[in-house]
């Protein structure tokens, strides 16, 4: 498509809402344009990668991959927690090739170069010579694992892989101040608290679904008994994040009555409120006054997507009935979204579809989204247009 | 190297036996005639060793620093 074109096409997705019209199917299926996308609204920023629980102990470590990037979690012995690339720096080799504890260092497999939980390089076996560990022109201080910038919040891993984006903080400052009366220490629930769902879709598609009251009541017939259409509000922060909000949560009990404990502090508002929001791009927050969730989504391929499902709780050690109870109930409502995300990433092989078009009153937190990735992969383009 | 030396060196390899390998490579470079594979073979223990996180890591450094194997800190 000429880029007079797409400029039009982009513009199209930023118009208001009563105008616009949603991103085209090429950011659902075509690997270039999606290639595109990724840097701009992926690498550039800070995406969600992983949680903190999931190197819960001091000397953990769990390989992983981003956008065809090998990376690697790893918490060092004082507890923190750090994201490398997960290569040797001497021929390139994979350091790590499944989630475990690093007693001592990691050694590279292939020549034994050895790494200290801190990414330092801290031996190079026969680099010299054999039995010679050391060479003049070898600087072990300059050769240490490749450290891609990290953010952890809400135990959430955050990483910025072209590294030069704004500092979270700041870029996410809004979120921070909306939720600053919820931003307490959270505890995972541990093993039956974290599922995945893999989902035959693009990742953008769990996102727009996410941030929309508009499909409860028809995905979600359960809640109408008690958390109406009405009963919601939308969450909108252009350019930021965007979401929905309840005015009914209503505490799971078991079967003695007994409930979660609550977040200290919390004003009266959290009682029945409850927020939902989606961190663009790729992360899906929930709070409540008793626990929180968190869905890192991880984009696999243009049309798979894993949904790593985390709960967490004001205290740690909470009865394992109740947080089980917990865990099927939303492992039930999330399943319930699965046949939508694939349906709409099905749907963008219909060569008709235009993009779609939004309800102005009931859509406004999805369109954001759309705004903001039309916005990012635009402003790259200007960006390489002027080079 | 004894062959029955390095029988019992394959073996270990062969089991990932970790503190068999740190113990055999030190064996090893003790029963070596030359520095350089007194070096060798004592590099290969102090390697497992440091990858194990073992007690006996630090000496066997200082031991390659001594041997000019390594450099000191």
């Amino acid at each position: 498509m000429p880029k007079d074109q797409q400029r039009d096409v982009l513009d199209a997705v930023r118009a208001p809402i009563e105008m616009a019209r949603g991103l085209p199917n090429a950011h659902y299926t075509d690997p270039e344009t999606i290639a595109e996308e990724n840097e701009a609204v992926l690498a550039r920023g800070w995406a969600a990668l992983a949680v903190g629980a999931d190197v819960p102990e001091p000397s953990d470590c769990k390989p992983l991959e981003f956008l065809g990037q090998p990376l690697l979690l790893l918490r060092d012995k004082d507890g923190t927690l750090r994201v490398f690339q997960n290569i040797c720096r001497h021929r390139g080799m994979i350091l790590v090739d499944a989630p475990r504890k690093i007693e001592g260092a990691i050694r590279c497999p292939y020549h034994s170069w050895c790494y200290a939980k801190d990414g330092r390089l801290v031996s190079t076996p026969h680099v010299g010579g054999p039995g010679l560990n050391s060479h003049p022109q070898m600087d072990r201080a300059t050769l240490g694992l490749i450290e891609v910038r990290s953010h952890i919040w809400r135990d959430v891993v955050f990483v910025n892989l072209s590294g030069d984006a704004a500092p979270f903080e700041d870029i996410h400052a809004d979120l921070l101040t909306r939720w600053k009366e919820v931003d307490k220490p959270v505890y995972h629930g541990g093993l039956e608290s974290r599922f995945t769902l893999e989902v035959d879709t693009n990742w953008k598609l769990a996102v727009e679904n996410y941030c929309e009251s508009y499909h409860l009541p028809w995905v979600h017939p359960g809640l109408n008994s008690y958390s109406r259409l009405e009963d919601h509000y939308h969450i909108e922060e252009p350019g930021k994040y965007s979401g929905q909000g309840t005015y009914v949560y209503r505490q799971l009990k078991g079967d003695d009555g007994q409930v979660f404990p609550d977040f200290e502090g919390l004003s009266d508002f959290w009682d029945e409120g409850a927020e939902y929001v989606a961190l663009y791009p790729n992360v899906l927050l929930g709070v409540q006054r008793d626990h929180a969730f968190a869905i890192v989504l991880e984009p696999v391929a243009h049309d798979k997507t894993r949904e790593h499902v985390h709960l967490y709780y004001a205290k740690p050690d909470i009865d394992a009935g109740l947080l089980n109870k917990n865990a099927e109930q939303w492992k039930e409502v999330f399943a319930e979204d699965v046949f939508v995300v694939e349906g709409m990433q099905r749907g963008r092989a219909a060569p008709g579809f235009d993009g779609g078009r939004f309800s102005p009153a009931m859509d406004g937190p999805t369109h954001l989204f759309h705004a903001w990735v039309a916005e990012k992969v635009a402003a790259l383009r200007a960006e390489k247009d002027a080079l | 190297m004894r062959s029955d030396l390095d029988a019992r060196l394959l073996a270990a390899h062969a089991a990932d036996d970790r503190p068999a390998l740190i113990a055999l490579y030190r064996e090893a470079s003790e029963a070596s005639e030359t520095m350089v594979a007194r070096r060798f073979y004592l590099t290969h223990a102090y390697i497992y060793a440091l990858e194990a996180g073992t007690t006996e890591a630090p000496a066997l450094r200082a031991a390659l620093v001594e041997m000019g194997a390594e450099t000191p800190d």
